[in-house]
Protein backbone atom coordinates (compact mmCIF):
# COMPACT_ATOMS: atom_id res chain seq x y z
CA UNK A 1 0.00 0.00 0.00
CA UNK A 2 1.45 3.63 -1.12
CA UNK A 3 0.79 4.73 2.22
CA UNK A 4 3.62 2.31 4.60
CA UNK A 5 5.68 3.48 1.82
CA UNK A 6 5.94 6.63 3.90
CA UNK A 7 5.59 5.43 7.52
CA UNK A 8 9.22 5.25 7.93
CA UNK A 9 9.84 8.64 8.40
CA UNK A 10 8.18 10.35 10.74
CA UNK A 11 8.61 13.74 9.31
CA UNK A 12 7.52 12.57 5.69
CA UNK A 13 4.15 13.74 4.87
CA UNK A 14 2.03 10.91 3.08
CA UNK A 15 0.51 11.97 -0.35
CA UNK A 16 -2.75 11.44 1.48
CA UNK A 17 -1.28 14.15 3.65
CA UNK A 18 -1.12 12.27 7.01
CA UNK A 19 1.87 11.84 8.80
CA UNK A 20 1.43 8.40 9.35
CA UNK A 21 3.35 8.10 12.56
CA UNK A 22 1.13 10.22 14.45
CA UNK A 23 -1.67 7.71 13.39
CA UNK A 24 0.08 5.02 15.03
CA UNK A 25 0.86 6.91 18.29
CA UNK A 26 -3.23 7.55 18.44
CA UNK A 27 -3.41 3.32 17.88
CA UNK A 28 -0.54 2.80 20.94
CA UNK A 29 -3.39 5.16 22.63
CA UNK A 30 -6.28 3.57 21.87
CA UNK A 31 -4.76 0.44 23.38
CA UNK A 32 -4.08 1.85 26.40
CA UNK A 33 -6.62 1.39 29.67
CA UNK A 34 -9.50 3.94 29.61
CA UNK A 35 -9.29 7.29 31.05
CA UNK A 36 -12.27 10.26 30.98
CA UNK A 37 -12.82 13.55 33.00
CA UNK A 38 -15.58 15.42 33.49
CA UNK A 39 -15.87 19.49 34.47
CA UNK A 40 -18.61 20.12 36.53
CA UNK A 41 -19.70 23.53 37.36
CA UNK A 42 -17.49 24.08 40.23
CA UNK A 43 -14.52 21.72 39.75
CA UNK A 44 -13.29 18.56 37.02
CA UNK A 45 -13.20 14.87 37.75
CA UNK A 46 -10.31 12.83 36.16
CA UNK A 47 -10.13 9.04 36.71
CA UNK A 48 -9.02 5.60 35.30
CA UNK A 49 -8.60 1.99 35.14
CA UNK A 50 -5.63 0.85 36.78
CA UNK A 51 -5.38 -2.11 35.37
CA UNK A 52 -1.99 -4.23 36.30
CA UNK A 53 -0.72 -6.93 34.54
CA UNK A 54 0.10 -9.14 37.57
CA UNK A 55 -1.11 -9.73 41.17
CA UNK A 56 2.25 -9.42 42.62
CA UNK A 57 2.35 -5.82 41.45
CA UNK A 58 2.71 -3.73 45.00
CA UNK A 59 -0.73 -2.14 43.71
CA UNK A 60 -0.44 1.41 46.22
CA UNK A 61 2.71 2.04 44.18
CA UNK A 62 1.43 2.50 40.95
CA UNK A 63 0.04 6.08 40.76
CA UNK A 64 -1.38 6.67 37.46
CA UNK A 65 -3.06 10.11 38.08
CA UNK A 66 -0.48 12.51 39.11
CA UNK A 67 -0.39 16.00 40.32
CA UNK A 68 1.27 19.22 37.77
CA UNK A 69 0.57 22.04 40.24
CA UNK A 70 -1.49 22.63 43.12
CA UNK A 71 -4.99 22.95 41.23
CA UNK A 72 -3.85 21.14 37.91
CA UNK A 73 -3.26 17.10 37.79
CA UNK A 74 -3.07 14.92 34.91
CA UNK A 75 -4.39 11.29 33.75
CA UNK A 76 -3.12 10.14 30.71
CA UNK A 77 -3.82 6.85 28.08
CA UNK A 78 -1.39 4.92 26.16
CA UNK A 79 2.53 4.21 27.10
CA UNK A 80 3.34 5.47 30.98
CA UNK A 81 6.41 5.82 30.79
CA UNK A 82 6.02 8.28 27.57
CA UNK A 83 3.55 10.50 29.83
CA UNK A 84 6.60 10.57 32.54
CA UNK A 85 8.16 12.43 30.47
CA UNK A 86 5.60 14.73 29.97
CA UNK A 87 4.85 15.29 33.49
CA UNK A 88 8.32 16.41 34.18
CA UNK A 89 8.10 19.11 31.69
CA UNK A 90 5.13 20.06 32.57
CA UNK A 91 5.75 20.08 35.93
CA UNK A 92 9.08 22.33 35.08
CA UNK A 93 7.20 24.82 32.59
CA UNK A 94 4.55 25.40 35.86
CA UNK A 95 7.50 26.75 38.27
CA UNK A 96 9.58 28.36 35.75
CA UNK A 97 6.04 30.13 34.90
CA UNK A 98 5.65 30.90 38.69
CA UNK A 99 9.36 31.87 38.96
CA UNK A 100 8.63 35.07 36.49
CA UNK A 101 5.72 35.83 37.46
CA UNK A 102 5.19 34.68 40.97
CA UNK A 103 1.76 33.48 40.35
CA UNK A 104 0.40 30.42 39.62
CA UNK A 105 0.05 29.37 35.75
CA UNK A 106 -3.30 29.01 34.08
CA UNK A 107 -4.66 26.06 32.76
CA UNK A 108 -4.69 27.00 29.24
CA UNK A 109 -1.10 27.84 29.27
CA UNK A 110 0.35 24.93 30.76
CA UNK A 111 -1.78 22.70 28.12
CA UNK A 112 -0.13 25.01 25.28
CA UNK A 113 3.45 24.20 26.58
CA UNK A 114 3.06 20.32 26.98
CA UNK A 115 0.99 20.49 23.76
CA UNK A 116 4.23 22.37 22.38
CA UNK A 117 6.23 19.77 23.62
CA UNK A 118 4.41 16.77 22.24
CA UNK A 119 4.34 18.55 18.31
CA UNK A 120 8.04 19.28 18.76
CA UNK A 121 8.54 15.70 18.88
CA UNK A 122 6.55 15.33 15.47
CA UNK A 123 8.61 17.65 13.57
CA UNK A 124 12.32 16.82 14.90
CA UNK A 125 14.76 14.23 13.63
CA UNK A 126 15.70 11.18 15.28
CA UNK A 127 12.73 10.99 17.80
CA UNK A 128 8.78 9.52 17.88
CA UNK A 129 5.77 11.25 19.31
CA UNK A 130 4.54 10.33 22.48
CA UNK A 131 2.67 7.22 22.55
CA UNK A 132 -0.26 8.90 25.01
CA UNK A 133 -3.02 11.26 25.18
CA UNK A 134 -3.51 13.30 28.19
CA UNK A 135 -6.66 14.63 29.70
CA UNK A 136 -5.16 17.63 32.00
CA UNK A 137 -7.50 18.90 34.77
CA UNK A 138 -7.25 22.19 36.47
CA UNK A 139 -9.07 25.08 38.78
CA UNK A 140 -7.55 28.64 37.90
CA UNK A 141 -9.21 32.22 38.40
CA UNK A 142 -11.24 31.39 34.94
CA UNK A 143 -13.06 28.57 36.74
CA UNK A 144 -12.55 24.67 36.45
CA UNK A 145 -10.99 23.54 33.09
CA UNK A 146 -11.00 20.28 31.43
CA UNK A 147 -8.36 19.53 28.70
CA UNK A 148 -7.18 16.52 26.13
CA UNK A 149 -3.64 16.43 24.24
CA UNK A 150 -3.03 14.33 22.05
CA UNK A 151 0.65 13.03 20.55
CA UNK A 152 -0.07 15.42 17.43
CA UNK A 153 0.15 17.94 19.78
CA UNK A 154 -3.48 19.15 19.56
CA UNK A 155 -5.56 20.28 22.18
CA UNK A 156 -9.34 20.91 23.33
CA UNK A 157 -11.26 21.50 26.16
CA UNK A 158 -14.03 19.67 26.60
CA UNK A 159 -16.84 19.19 29.13
CA UNK A 160 -16.77 15.45 29.20
CA UNK A 161 -14.28 13.67 27.19
CA UNK A 162 -12.86 9.89 26.99
CA UNK A 163 -9.93 8.61 26.03
CA UNK A 164 -8.23 4.85 25.81
CA UNK A 165 -9.51 1.71 24.83
CA UNK A 166 -12.88 2.19 25.51
CA UNK A 167 -13.54 5.69 24.22
CA UNK A 168 -16.49 5.37 21.99
CA UNK A 169 -18.90 4.10 24.18
CA UNK A 170 -17.86 6.36 27.00
CA UNK A 171 -17.98 9.24 25.17
CA UNK A 172 -21.37 8.06 24.27
CA UNK A 173 -22.17 7.61 27.59
CA UNK A 174 -21.24 10.65 28.59
CA UNK A 175 -23.05 12.37 26.12
CA UNK A 176 -26.11 11.10 27.69
CA UNK A 177 -24.82 12.11 31.25
CA UNK A 178 -23.84 15.38 31.16
CA UNK A 179 -25.58 18.19 32.37
CA UNK A 180 -24.38 22.02 32.01
CA UNK A 181 -24.96 22.60 35.48
CA UNK A 182 -23.82 19.83 37.21
CA UNK A 183 -21.86 19.62 40.63
CA UNK A 184 -18.55 17.68 41.39
CA UNK A 185 -20.47 15.37 43.17
CA UNK A 186 -22.46 14.39 40.49
CA UNK A 187 -19.79 14.40 38.31
CA UNK A 188 -18.01 12.15 39.99
CA UNK A 189 -20.70 9.37 40.54
CA UNK A 190 -21.50 9.93 36.47
CA UNK A 191 -17.20 9.19 35.67
CA UNK A 192 -17.62 5.60 38.25
CA UNK A 193 -20.58 4.74 35.84
CA UNK A 194 -19.18 5.85 32.85
CA UNK A 195 -16.10 4.05 34.19
CA UNK A 196 -17.76 0.89 35.01
CA UNK A 197 -19.77 0.67 31.57
CA UNK A 198 -16.50 -0.74 29.86
CA UNK A 199 -14.83 -2.82 32.36
CA UNK A 200 -14.16 -5.78 32.06
CA UNK A 201 -14.52 -7.40 35.56
CA UNK A 202 -15.66 -6.60 38.87
CA UNK A 203 -15.03 -2.71 39.55
CA UNK A 204 -13.52 -1.32 43.16
CA UNK A 205 -11.37 1.00 45.19
CA UNK A 206 -8.48 -0.84 44.15
CA UNK A 207 -8.57 -1.24 40.35
CA UNK A 208 -9.26 2.22 39.47
CA UNK A 209 -8.12 5.84 40.24
CA UNK A 210 -9.58 9.29 40.73
CA UNK A 211 -8.60 12.72 40.94
CA UNK A 212 -10.40 15.64 41.43
CA UNK A 213 -10.04 19.63 42.17
CA UNK A 214 -12.70 21.70 42.93
CA UNK A 215 -13.17 25.31 44.35
CA UNK A 216 -10.53 25.21 46.67
CA UNK A 217 -8.15 25.12 43.99
CA UNK A 218 -6.23 21.68 45.41
CA UNK A 219 -6.16 18.88 42.75
CA UNK A 220 -6.28 15.69 44.74
CA UNK A 221 -6.42 11.68 44.27
CA UNK A 222 -9.43 10.56 46.40
CA UNK A 223 -8.37 8.11 48.54
CA UNK A 224 -9.52 4.19 48.76
CA UNK A 225 -12.38 4.75 51.18
CA UNK A 226 -13.34 7.93 49.64
CA UNK A 227 -13.64 6.02 46.24
CA UNK A 228 -15.49 2.81 48.34
CA UNK A 229 -18.13 5.33 49.40
CA UNK A 230 -19.13 7.09 46.35
CA UNK A 231 -18.85 3.20 44.71
CA UNK A 232 -21.82 2.18 47.04
CA UNK A 233 -23.83 5.38 46.44
CA UNK A 234 -23.96 4.41 42.85
CA UNK A 235 -23.68 0.18 42.65
CA UNK B 1 18.66 65.38 39.49
CA UNK B 2 15.88 63.41 38.53
CA UNK B 3 12.25 62.81 41.14
CA UNK B 4 9.95 59.77 41.37
CA UNK B 5 7.52 59.32 43.81
CA UNK B 6 4.57 57.05 43.91
CA UNK B 7 1.78 56.61 46.61
CA UNK B 8 -0.50 53.97 46.91
CA UNK B 9 -4.18 54.99 48.14
CA UNK B 10 -7.67 53.95 48.26
CA UNK B 11 -8.44 51.98 44.54
CA UNK B 12 -5.55 53.98 42.61
CA UNK B 13 -1.62 54.54 43.05
CA UNK B 14 -0.28 57.60 41.75
CA UNK B 15 3.27 58.42 40.44
CA UNK B 16 5.00 61.55 39.87
CA UNK B 17 8.22 61.89 37.76
CA UNK B 18 10.39 64.83 37.09
CA UNK B 19 9.70 66.24 33.59
CA UNK B 20 13.09 67.04 32.78
CA UNK B 21 15.53 65.38 30.32
CA UNK B 22 19.07 66.18 30.98
CA UNK B 23 22.97 65.47 29.47
CA UNK B 24 25.53 66.63 31.67
CA UNK B 25 25.03 70.19 32.55
CA UNK B 26 22.47 71.07 29.68
CA UNK B 27 18.14 70.12 30.32
CA UNK B 28 17.89 68.83 26.81
CA UNK B 29 13.96 68.60 27.09
CA UNK B 30 11.31 70.09 30.16
CA UNK B 31 8.11 67.68 29.31
CA UNK B 32 9.93 64.25 28.81
CA UNK B 33 6.79 61.84 30.05
CA UNK B 34 9.19 59.65 32.21
CA UNK B 35 5.85 57.24 33.09
CA UNK B 36 4.72 54.25 30.86
CA UNK B 37 1.86 52.86 30.16
CA UNK B 38 2.26 48.86 30.37
CA UNK B 39 -1.45 47.79 28.91
CA UNK B 40 -4.42 49.59 30.27
CA UNK B 41 -4.47 49.26 34.24
CA UNK B 42 -0.83 49.07 34.81
CA UNK B 43 2.50 51.67 34.21
CA UNK B 44 5.98 51.88 35.03
CA UNK B 45 7.85 54.67 36.29
CA UNK B 46 11.60 54.82 35.62
CA UNK B 47 14.60 57.10 36.70
CA UNK B 48 18.32 56.02 35.82
CA UNK B 49 20.81 56.66 33.09
CA UNK B 50 18.89 57.67 30.19
CA UNK B 51 19.62 55.03 27.87
CA UNK B 52 18.62 52.07 30.30
CA UNK B 53 15.70 53.61 31.61
CA UNK B 54 13.98 53.89 28.12
CA UNK B 55 15.08 51.26 26.50
CA UNK B 56 14.35 48.71 29.41
CA UNK B 57 10.88 49.94 30.31
CA UNK B 58 10.31 49.43 26.54
CA UNK B 59 11.67 46.12 26.92
CA UNK B 60 9.02 45.28 30.13
CA UNK B 61 6.20 46.87 27.99
CA UNK B 62 6.69 44.73 25.25
CA UNK B 63 6.71 41.50 27.03
CA UNK B 64 3.62 42.91 28.74
CA UNK B 65 1.96 43.34 25.33
CA UNK B 66 3.59 39.81 24.26
CA UNK B 67 2.19 38.07 26.78
CA UNK B 68 -1.52 39.35 26.18
CA UNK B 69 -1.41 38.50 22.97
CA UNK B 70 -0.16 35.03 22.80
CA UNK B 71 -2.80 34.47 26.02
CA UNK B 72 -5.98 36.84 25.54
CA UNK B 73 -5.21 37.78 29.66
CA UNK B 74 -3.36 40.15 30.49
CA UNK B 75 -0.62 40.53 33.44
CA UNK B 76 -1.60 41.06 36.67
CA UNK B 77 0.31 44.06 38.20
CA UNK B 78 2.24 41.70 40.69
CA UNK B 79 3.32 39.49 37.70
CA UNK B 80 4.79 42.30 35.72
CA UNK B 81 6.72 43.36 39.06
CA UNK B 82 8.05 40.17 39.64
CA UNK B 83 8.94 39.32 35.94
CA UNK B 84 10.65 42.63 35.96
CA UNK B 85 12.71 42.11 38.58
CA UNK B 86 13.63 38.38 37.24
CA UNK B 87 15.23 40.80 34.16
CA UNK B 88 16.97 42.44 36.87
CA UNK B 89 17.92 40.00 38.00
CA UNK B 90 19.47 38.52 35.18
CA UNK B 91 21.05 41.12 33.86
CA UNK B 92 22.90 42.31 36.97
CA UNK B 93 25.99 39.91 36.26
CA UNK B 94 26.08 39.83 33.35
CA UNK B 95 24.95 44.18 31.41
CA UNK B 96 23.25 45.10 34.33
CA UNK B 97 20.52 47.81 33.75
CA UNK B 98 21.11 51.39 35.56
CA UNK B 99 16.85 51.79 35.89
CA UNK B 100 15.45 52.13 38.80
CA UNK B 101 10.98 51.79 38.26
CA UNK B 102 8.09 52.09 40.19
CA UNK B 103 5.69 49.59 38.74
CA UNK B 104 1.77 50.97 39.45
CA UNK B 105 -1.73 49.03 38.45
CA UNK B 106 -4.67 48.08 39.50
CA UNK B 107 -6.14 44.76 39.62
CA UNK B 108 -9.78 43.94 39.70
CA UNK B 109 -10.33 42.11 43.10
CA UNK B 110 -6.79 43.24 44.64
CA UNK B 111 -7.35 46.42 44.10
CA UNK B 112 -4.14 49.03 43.61
CA UNK B 113 -0.68 47.68 43.82
CA UNK B 114 2.75 49.85 43.90
CA UNK B 115 6.18 47.62 43.34
CA UNK B 116 9.55 49.46 44.23
CA UNK B 117 12.29 48.04 41.69
CA UNK B 118 16.04 49.09 41.81
CA UNK B 119 18.67 48.54 39.81
CA UNK B 120 20.32 45.52 41.89
CA UNK B 121 16.37 43.70 41.19
CA UNK B 122 15.36 44.77 44.98
CA UNK B 123 11.72 44.25 44.60
CA UNK B 124 8.76 45.73 47.63
CA UNK B 125 5.34 46.59 47.31
CA UNK B 126 5.09 49.38 48.73
CA UNK B 127 2.85 52.22 49.88
CA UNK B 128 4.61 55.11 49.56
CA UNK B 129 8.10 54.77 47.57
CA UNK B 130 10.76 56.88 45.44
CA UNK B 131 14.08 57.32 44.02
CA UNK B 132 15.98 59.71 43.67
CA UNK B 133 18.10 63.06 46.32
CA UNK B 134 14.13 64.38 46.32
CA UNK B 135 12.81 61.54 47.42
CA UNK B 136 15.23 61.90 50.64
CA UNK B 137 13.02 64.79 51.99
CA UNK B 138 9.86 63.52 50.42
CA UNK B 139 9.67 60.01 51.77
CA UNK B 140 10.04 61.14 55.61
CA UNK B 141 7.43 63.66 54.60
CA UNK B 142 4.98 60.88 53.18
CA UNK B 143 5.39 58.50 56.21
CA UNK B 144 4.00 61.04 58.36
CA UNK B 145 0.99 62.02 55.63
CA UNK B 146 -0.32 58.63 54.67
CA UNK B 147 -3.21 56.45 55.89
CA UNK B 148 -5.43 53.43 54.38
CA UNK B 149 -7.73 55.13 53.15
CA UNK B 150 -5.81 58.42 51.25
CA UNK B 151 -7.90 59.52 49.12
CA UNK B 152 -7.13 60.47 44.88
CA UNK B 153 -7.24 64.38 46.39
CA UNK B 154 -5.49 64.07 49.31
CA UNK B 155 -2.27 61.97 47.31
CA UNK B 156 -2.60 64.75 44.76
CA UNK B 157 -1.99 67.02 47.83
CA UNK B 158 0.50 65.83 48.95
CA UNK B 159 2.53 65.13 45.61
CA UNK B 160 2.10 69.05 45.43
CA UNK B 161 3.55 69.81 49.06
CA UNK B 162 6.66 67.14 47.90
CA UNK B 163 7.22 69.17 44.75
CA UNK B 164 6.93 72.01 46.78
CA UNK B 165 9.85 70.86 49.61
CA UNK B 166 11.95 69.62 46.42
CA UNK B 167 11.90 73.00 44.78
CA UNK B 168 12.46 74.72 47.86
CA UNK B 169 15.50 72.64 49.23
CA UNK B 170 17.10 70.76 46.97
CA UNK B 171 19.87 72.67 44.55
CA UNK B 172 19.13 71.16 41.10
CA UNK B 173 15.28 70.87 41.07
CA UNK B 174 13.53 70.17 38.21
CA UNK B 175 11.41 73.33 37.23
CA UNK B 176 8.41 70.30 35.60
CA UNK B 177 6.95 67.95 36.69
CA UNK B 178 4.50 64.74 35.18
CA UNK B 179 1.55 63.03 37.40
CA UNK B 180 -0.45 60.27 36.06
CA UNK B 181 -3.16 58.05 38.45
CA UNK B 182 -3.92 54.42 37.68
CA UNK B 183 -7.16 53.22 39.09
CA UNK B 184 -10.26 50.83 37.80
CA UNK B 185 -11.09 53.34 34.97
CA UNK B 186 -7.43 53.07 33.66
CA UNK B 187 -4.36 55.10 33.46
CA UNK B 188 -4.66 58.92 33.19
CA UNK B 189 -2.43 61.88 33.52
CA UNK B 190 -3.54 64.50 35.74
CA UNK B 191 -2.20 68.39 35.38
CA UNK B 192 -0.78 70.14 37.79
Amino acid sequence: MAESAYSFSLTTFSPSGKLVQIEHALNAVNQGATSLGIKARDGVVIATEKKLPSVLVDKDSVKKIVQLTPEIGVIYSGMGPDSRILVRKARKAAQTYFMTYNERIPVAQLVREVATVMQEFTQSGGVRPFGVSLLIAGYDSHGPQLYQADPSGTFFAWKASAIGKNMTDAKEFLEKRYAEDMLLEDAIGAALLTLKEGFEGAMDEDNIEVGIVGKDHEFRCLSKSEIKDYLEEIL
Amino acid sequence: MEYVMGIKGKGFAMVCTSATAVQQIITMKHDEDKILPLGTHTMVATSGEPGDRVQFSEFVAANARLYALRNKSKLSTKAIANFTRGELATALRKGPKSANLLVAGYDKGKGASLYFLDYLATLHSMNIAGYGYGSWFVLSMYDRMWHPDLTEAEALEMMRLGIEEVKNRLVVASPTYTVKIVDENGIRTIPL
